[in-house]
């Protein structure tokens, strides 16, 4: 039971960091509406 | 044939290219030039769900087309290394970001904040114009060139944009000339 519960958390933790790993890469991509500098 | 985009739209669209037909690149973020009224380069992600940053850019005038579902380019080698770009394309500034800016008239009224930007799309990519949400809360659209400045925070705009607000881009459409006129631009 011991090794299951272990097993369990760290199937938990993987998914977690495959998470974060796939919200961070998304929100890295994400764009944006740039002004350049007024030359004036 | 030209129509009107928000640049949002134009955000994640596939680059192709004509010679080929692939699929090379997807758009990141859009650069216009406030001053000049135009498009002036796009960055680039590269293709797929969790792929990075593309290095290369890509400098209005490489390109053939932005179209309803794709940006068109010659070929590959249209894309530039950043050392060989512009710099206002090879490296945006993060505060030049428009997207939540408020637009405030000359006299310190307070339009609302920007949605989006408005282009003509087409050929060239001229900016005509931006969305707005608007103090009541609602969506406006407001014609360019309006704006005086652009700081990090807001686009200060001339005071009769507020009569240039319009519900709609078919409304924009039509106040655009009317707005340029007037300020006499054109």
């Amino acid at each position: 039971m011991d090794a299951v519960n272990w097993l369990v958390l760290v199937l938990i933790v993987l998914l977690l960091a495959a998470l974060a790993f796939v919200v961070i890469r998304r929100r890295g991509r994400a764009g944006g509406v740039f002004a350049t500098r007024d030359k004036r | 044939m030209k129509l009107l985009m928000h640049a949002s739209q134009i955000n994640g669209l596939p680059v192709v290219t004509v010679q080929g037909g692939e699929d090379v690149a997807e758009v990141r973020d859009v650069i216009y030039s406030p001053e000049a009224g135009h498009l002036v380069g796009l960055t680039l992600n590269k293709r797929g769900f969790l792929s990075g940053r593309r290095r290369e850019v890509l400098p209005a005038g490489a390109i053939h087309a932005i179209g309803r579902d794709a940006v068109m380019v010659d070929d590959e080698s249209r894309l530039v290394l950043p050392e060989d770009a512009p710099d206002d394309v090879a490296h945006p500034g993060a505060d030049r970001n428009v997207m939540g800016d408020d637009v405030l008239t000359e006299s310190g009224a307070s339009l609302g904040t920007v949605r989006d930007l408005v282009l003509l799309v087409g050929s060239a990519g001229d900016v005509v114009g931006y969305e707005i949400e608007k103090v009541d809360g609602g969506r406006g659209y407001i014609p360019l060139p309006a704006q005086l400045a652009v700081s990090g925070s807001a686009l200060v705009v001339p005071d009769i944009t507020e009569e240039f607000v319009r519900d709609d881009l078919v409304g924009l459409g039509a106040a655009v000339d009317d707005f340029r006129a007037r300020l006499g631009l054109r």
